[in-house]
């Protein structure tokens, strides 16, 4: 690896949401962490414990991640407790000599304690928020007050869309010169098209998303009678499950379409590719979406895909390659209409080669890196010079960031006294052979 | 020097290429147009549009420092430099709002440009209102407030035994015809069979009123008074807490919509509390009395009112302000600190109340934009 001017960081990512948990985020940082790796950095992920699984453990080409044995609380949430996890947050720090600290998602509490905690301790944090809030409702508020007490302080901020970068700036108060966007990536190598794609005069259209409001089920209760009943060989396929799935059965029911529509309840992610491979057009009816990584996969897999206009989504892929829909059910039949149109001209393997060129990981991981650089940039401050940035986060709001940061200054203060840092053992790095699994995969036929 | 050029004509259209950037030309001069140069003037202009034409006013320029020659070069080397642009993909491309492609050539990760947050809408939604129209609106709380001080008058007057059951019957009676007629009037559907409907169900709900009359008359002698008192009032201003004051909770026939839990909660405190001051009522058909009449007022008044109010605005405003007149003459003659809290308290709802919304309203800000949840354009039947 041709790295060497740059400088190597030592990189904690910290979020509640991690694997053996799936989803977008999880997705996210493994790969991320996985490519910077391979530059040349050492990444280091804390979590939650998941289950029994608890302590620490090692994953593809040496990350190492820490189950800290904090049960979840809700919605693989910890509870929070503000100060519970300093002591082990800067035990982590201080042992894997971590320069970045680098925190996932914006409802993740773990991930907003353990920025809180390494800011007091003097340490740069970059703060990644996938997600986007309104800001009507109470749930909100509440949300986005935490992530202005969290973001006041943090050094350098990415969004995965425009969109999200928008929001998160409406909802922080950051200026937009510290917020940079860096999308998400999907790994083109897992999802590749059908060799042979499946042909004749049926068309396959598939939803794979859990079966929830937010992404928009009771549009598609709407939408798939009447794409059925004008396209005699349209056939669907429904991968997910959840609440709205009964909804959906419903419907299926209703207008006798069982032959037709076909649900597979919930799928592994494993299981993804098969299921997108055997259909020509992804459907994806959510009605907010701050990326969208399950149209990556579904245009990787070379199939074409409609959606609603709603968040990140038109940033997502170019024009060519996606058929938008205003969350309507009338235009997204249209929609869907003219992607079948649009089907005969459309070849998989072209398509799939498009995705290799506009994501790559590999970039996502070189435009982080650029991230981390700047943070570690960030001119040091002490304690007095941050509370003023907390003060002005609000009349009340602000007085009470103020005396949460010195009680955790305090605290820290004392654990400093009470288990120093020399007391600390600091972990040896090792690096596992370049290629190694690769290596071990040439080998091993020989032998 | 400027004779010798008049085949240049005062403006020259060099090229109209699809971009258009108005120039003064003397601005590069000093930079004796170098390409570099020239490229960063026109990038600094290329914000204007997709759509741009190079126009040079030669009259502007500084001649004097520039021979025919140097003119000439000028003119090549702009039209070099725009052909290249237009033919080959320029050196710095415009930024784009896409998320795809990696990082885009010539910008950072943290670009932002005028189209930062350009979908961004504030107060779309945000209604104003004046003062006149919130008062109006907010006779109907007024109203209601003040049927259930009349019905707090009449428990008082009949605990105090002041209307005697027979009275209290014909109140009923007369109550349960008038509130009948209105809604027929009001409804327009007079229909036979509706009518029966309604018989009916208002015997039958009468009867076993009366049946029940020796429970509720009982039901809460091992209760002391004071508690029965304390419980009563509570529950009445948990009633008008949660009272639903833009419907009525209980609906005409016909009507699909459920009322919501926190009216459904308002109705069962009201109705609590009226048995609550039945049972401290000396005989059955006391009990019988005022359990028919706060019932027929709890459950039945909304409707009525609701029903005029849909009929007629102005009829509405009558009733209530004849409404409001009647129950402070009442409390006036029943007790003078009552009747001051009262009026206050009417004072209080419709004018101090929308005179404070009308003026909290310039702080309302409300922020929509492409990050909102999308809104569904149908309703979710389950």
């Amino acid at each position: 690896m041709i790295m060497g001017d740059h400088q190597k960081h030592r990189i904690l990512m910290v979020s509640d949401f991690f694997y053996p948990n799936f989803g977008g985020v999880e997705n996210h940082i493994y790969y991320l962490s996985q490519c910077l790796l391979k530059l040349g950095h050492k990444v280091v992920v804390a979590t939650h414990a998941y289950g029994n699984r608890s302590g620490v453990r090692y994953m593809t080409g040496g990350l190492k991640v820490y189950y800290v044995p904090w049960r979840p609380f809700v919605m693989q949430n910890t509870l929070p407790t503000f100060y519970g996890l300093l002591p082990i947050i800067r035990t982590i720090l201080i042992r894997e000599r971590i320069t970045v600290l680098h925190g996932h998602q914006a409802f993740s509490t773990f991930c907003h304690e353990a920025l809180m905690h390494a800011r007091t301790m003097g340490y740069k944090v970059v703060f990644t928020d996938h997600s986007l809030y309104g800001f009507a409702d109470v749930g909100s508020i509440h949300m986005n007050k935490v992530l202005q007490f969290t973001l006041a302080d943090v050094s350098q901020a990415i969004c995965v869309s425009h969109t999200s970068k928008e929001n998160t700036v409406l909802r922080s108060g950051l200026p937009p010169e510290k917020v940079f966007v860096v999308p998400n990536a999907v790994d083109t190598a897992i999802f590749k098209p059908a060799v042979n794609r499946p042909s004749g005069p049926e068309i396959v259209i598939v939803v794979i998303s859990r079966l929830v409001y937010r992404k928009g089920v009771d549009l598609l209760v709407e939408v798939i009678p009447e794409v059925c009943r004008l396209h005699p060989n349209v056939r669907f396929i429904i991968g997910g499950d959840g609440p709205k799935r009964v909804r959906l059965e419903e419907m299926r029911e209703k207008h006798s379409l069982q032959d037709r529509v076909e649900m597979l309840g919930s799928v592994q992610h494993v299981q993804v590719r098969s299921v997108l491979i055997s259909g020509h057009i992804f459907l994806n009816s959510s009605l907010t979406e701050a990326f969208c990584i399950a149209i990556l996969e579904a245009a990787s897999c070379g199939l074409l895909t409609v959606s609603t206009r709603v968040g990140g989504v038109p940033e997502v892929l170019p024009d060519e390659m996606v058929v938008l829909a205003e969350p309507d059910p009338g235009d997204m039949v249209h929609a869907i209409q003219k992607a079948i149109s649009m089907l005969p001209k459309i070849d998989p393997q072209v398509m799939h080669n498009r995705m290799r060129e506009l994501y790559n990981w590999h970039d996502v991981a070189k435009r982080t890196e650029i991230v981390y650089d700047r943070a570690l940039k960030c001119s040091n401050q002490n304690l007095l010079e941050r509370l003023s940035r907390y003060l002005f986060c609000g009349a009340w709001a602000g007085k009470l960031f103020c005396l949460v940061m010195i009680v955790g200054f305090l605290l820290w203060q004392l654990l400093e006294l009470w288990q120093p840092v020399d007391d600390i053992e600091e972990v040896p790095d090792f690096s596992l052979p370049h290629n190694c699994d690769e290596d071990m995969l040439e080998e091993n036929p020989v032998k | 020097m400027l004779n010798a050029e008049q085949d240049i004509p005062d403006e020259v259209p060099l090229i109209s290429k699809p971009f258009t950037v108005y120039t003064a030309l003397e601005l590069l001069l000093p930079t004796k147009l170098n390409i570099p140069g020239l490229w960063n003037f026109f990038l600094l202009n290329d914000v204007v549009g997709d759509n741009f034409s190079i126009r040079l006013s030669l009259t502007v320029f500084p001649y004097n420092s520039f021979d025919t020659a140097g003119r000439t070069e000028i003119i090549e080397l702009i039209a070099m430099d725009l052909s290249l642009a237009n033919n080959s993909s320029s050196p710095r491309p415009r930024w784009r709002k896409v998320a795809y492609g990696g990082m885009q050539p010539g910008y950072d990760d943290n670009h932002t440009d005028e189209s930062f947050l350009e979908g961004m809408v504030m107060n779309a939604s945000v209604v104003k209102r004046d003062m006149l129209k919130v008062m109006l609106d907010s006779v109907s709380i007024s109203e209601y407030l003040c049927i259930v001080a009349l019905v707090v008058l009449v428990w008082t007057c009949t605990l105090t035994t002041t209307i005697d059951e027979n009275s209290l019957l014909f109140i009923d009676v007369s109550l349960l015809v008038s509130g009948f007629l209105i809604l027929l009037f009001t409804q327009e559907m007079l229909s036979l069979s509706l009518l029966l409907h309604y018989v009916l169900n208002i015997s039958f709900f009468i009867t076993v009123l009366y049946v029940l009359a020796p429970i509720y008359q009982t039901l809460t002698r091992s209760i002391s008074s004071d508690s029965i008192w304390a419980v009563a009032a509570s529950l009445l201003v948990l009633h008008l807490f949660l009272h639903d004051y833009s419907e009525s909770t209980v609906k005409a026939p016909g009507v699909l919509k459920n009322p919501a839990l926190t009216s459904c909660i308002s109705v069962n405190a009201s109705v609590v509390a009226s048995v609550f001051i039945a049972s401290r009522l000396p005989s059955r058909l006391h009990v019988f009395g005022i359990m028919l009449f706060s019932l027929q007022v709890f459950l039945f008044a909304p409707l009525v009112t609701y029903c005029i109010k849909k009929y007629s605005f102005r009829m509405h405003l009558c009733f209530s302000i004849s409404l409001m007149a009647m129950t402070l003459s009442f409390v006036y003659m029943l007790h003078r600190l009552l009747f001051v809290v009262l009026l206050s308290l009417l004072v209080f709802v419709n004018v101090v109340c929308p005179y404070w919304l009308i003026r909290i309203q310039e702080y309302k800000f409300e922020i929509n934009g492409p990050w909102d949840e999308a809104k569904l354009c149908f309703d979710i039947t389950d």
